[in-house]
């Protein structure tokens, strides 16, 4: 099926070099359009300029995140042979999902750097439990945001040990409960499934290939990160923030409040240990690390990843099972604190 | 990934060197740090430019491409059978592809008009008055620096004059405010320099302070608190506009209305208006 005339297989370098330098010319190109319109326009007025810069804020920040996750994504796919994965992992399924939740440690890419890496493994071959798994444990179990929540937090209240544990412990619940799916392809955006479906028979060279998924991935991911940015954008201006934090030390109320802000406010998990202590240290320690767990794993940006991989429903799913483990984490620890 | 579609896979290419054209004109005017930390500048421009490099080689295998013909696109071989199997099993003919095709080049129109049309700009003052906590008491409860709790940078170089070098900064200062309410800090001088903000207290007639306020950074504007320094000024709702910037020189006193949450304020012996800085926020 997948073997009609192709070009042929690689051009010259020449040819190549003269498309690298024409889109590196359309780069000079929009670099001159940015010079020049910087001066001919008036400045908006304050909300929407407000607007304007929190999205790109959102954008810009996570950019680099996504083009790095891009990257490791390629080099798993393209560049890893398979008899190497298959040595490193444990065997039984259960094993194999709490080693991939580990993955983070070595690979600190933040949580939108992770949706090109999880997409990655799928095509590699993963599971969808396996490859979900990574996706909401690496984010939270990596070196850089393990060690933000100690600066900010050190180990008072346990917050520290409790963000740990729990992202560990929602992770493979999450990764257990999409094992038992009878068909978990179902689970999956048709467009992406098929992509995963063709992804062995692949032809061409590996580095025509890195090339290849780098097109498909930016043009699957990229549209999604702007659709994310703008929408953080405009609720961050829309909703007041204190309409969360008025709802104070209720142990169930702050815990969703809270859980509501990191979902609307969409930053990156290593660093939303330090927003999270300038809003006040007045908020319970629960519902601290509810906002801390949920942030991670799921916000409005990540939808908008996600939604390229998943189904809606699956999505909703999903969502569903992690904002309520990690409420009755938070709730829990409210309760006996 | 229809077959009729042959522009779709250059949208992330395009998507992708328009956000690096931002960012890296953003690096080079210096204007990088109004979005996001200065500490992942290097991090960011590094990332972009080994993007810029990558995308420039996707771009040359889609103009190979094209210029092979597009009836010959790869997306027909590359697994054609198996998308459009799926696809029309839900239902979803090639119009839907089209569909989601040209809405993603409404959003490369959106992303060129947000990247590289807008004037760059950092958040208004107005936002400010938004995100203060309902207590009033943000404006002063941000801890010091990220670098852990109870850092009090420059304790030596207290009466530095200028509000930028190593003086402290309002950050700074807020910072050594909220430690035992302040009361180390009693007949320090000061000089700051912020946009003003009420504060919460009453703003009436009996107006008693204001702060000095900045957005303090800690990841990217998404997350810009504004921290403040609480200053002793009856009326001074009728002599500065909030939101307009001020550079004041005074000393921090027992602060000597009772019935304000703060308990030690500046008194100010100077205020000068001035223009917003450059680079207003703090890190």
């Amino acid at each position: 099926m997948p073997s009609t005339a192709r070009p042929a297989r690689t051009g010259p370098a020449l040819r190549i070099a003269f498309g690298a330098a024409i889109a590196l010319a359309l780069l000079a190109a929009l670099l001159a359009v940015r010079a020049a319109s910087g001066a001919l326009l008036p400045g908006l007025p304050a909300a929407a300029a407000d607007l304007v810069t929190l999205s790109l804020s959102v954008f810009i920040e996570s950019l680099p995140f996504v083009f790095l996750g891009i990257v490791c994504s390629t080099l798993v796919r393209v560049w890893v042979p398979e008899r190497v994965i298959d040595r490193v992992l444990p065997r039984s399924p259960a094993l194999r999902r709490a080693a991939l939740s580990l993955v983070g440690v070595v690979m600190p890419v933040c949580e939108c750097g992770n949706v090109p890496l999880a997409r990655g493994l799928m095509m590699r071959g993963f599971s969808v439990a396996e490859a979900a798994t990574f996706l909401l444990a690496a984010p939270i179990l990596n070196p850089v945001t393990i060690l933000t929540t100690y600066h900010a937090f050190g180990w008072d209240h346990g917050i520290l040990i409790a963000r740990i544990a729990g992202g560990f412990a929602v992770a493979n619940l999450v990764g257990w409960l999409l094992s038992t799916h009878p068909e978990p392809g179902a689970l999956l955006e048709p467009r992406f499934r098929a992509a995963c479906g063709h992804e062995h028979a692949a032809p061409g060279g590996r580095l025509r290939r890195s090339l290849e998924g780098l097109a498909e991935e930016t043009s699957a991911l990229l549209p999604a990160l702007v659709i994310g940015s703008a929408l953080a954008g405009a609720i961050q201006v829309g909703v007041p923030r204190e309409l969360l934090l008025v709802l104070g030390a209720h142990p169930l109320w702050s815990a969703l409040a809270l859980m509501a802000l990191a979902f609307v406010i969409s930053i990156c998990s290593s660093v939303d240990a330090f927003f999270i202590l300038s809003l006040g240290s007045t908020f319970m320690p629960g519902s601290i690390v509810a906002f801390l767990l949920f942030g991670a794993m799921m916000d409005l940006k990540m939808l908008a990843l996600l939604r390229t991989t998943f189904r809606g429903r699956a999505l909703a799913y999903l969502a569903a099972v992690v904002g309520l483990s990690c409420l009755v984490i938070g709730w829990g620890m409210n309760l006996v604190a | 990934m229809s077959r009729s579609t042959g522009s779709r896979l250059w949208i992330g290419p395009v998507l992708g060197m328009i956000g690096i054209a931002a960012v890296l004109w953003l690096a080079a005017t210096g204007r990088l740090g109004w979005y996001i930390h200065p500490r992942y500048a290097a991090f960011t421009v590094t990332m972009c430019a080994v993007a810029a490099l990558g995308l420039a080689g996707a771009a040359s295998l889609l103009i190979e491409r094209t210029r092979n013909g597009p009836g010959r696109e790869a997306d027909a071989g590359r697994a054609g059978g198996t998308v459009a199997a799926s696809v029309d099993r839900h239902g979803r003919p090639a119009r839907r592809a089209r569909l989601a095709e040209q809405g993603g080049w409404l959003l490369v129109a959106l992303a060129c008009a947000g990247l590289l049309i807008a004037p760059p700009a950092t958040l208004s003052t107005a936002l400010a008055q938004q995100r203060q906590l309902a207590e009033g008491t943000s404006a002063t409860s941000l801890p010091a620096a990220p670098g852990g709790p109870g850092t009090a940078p420059a304790e030596a170089a207290g009466d530095g004059d200028a509000a930028d070098g190593d003086a402290p900064t309002v950050r700074d200062w807020a910072g050594m405010l909220r430690q035992n309410g302040g009361v180390a800090l009693e007949g320090r001088r000061a000089t700051i320099s912020g946009f003003v903000l009420a504060d919460g207290t009453d703003a009436g007639s009996a107006a008693a302070e204001f702060a000095v306020a900045r957005f303090a950074v800690s990841c990217c504007a998404v997350d810009a608190q504004p921290v403040g320094v609480p200053v002793a000024l009856a009326g001074w709702a009728d002599r500065y506009a909030e939101g307009s910037w001020v550079r004041v020189a005074g000393v921090f006193v027992a602060n000597p209305d009772p019935t304000s949450p703060n308990a030690v304020v500046l008194r100010p012996a100077e205020i000068t208006e001035i223009d917003a800085p450059e680079d207003p926020y703090v890190y």
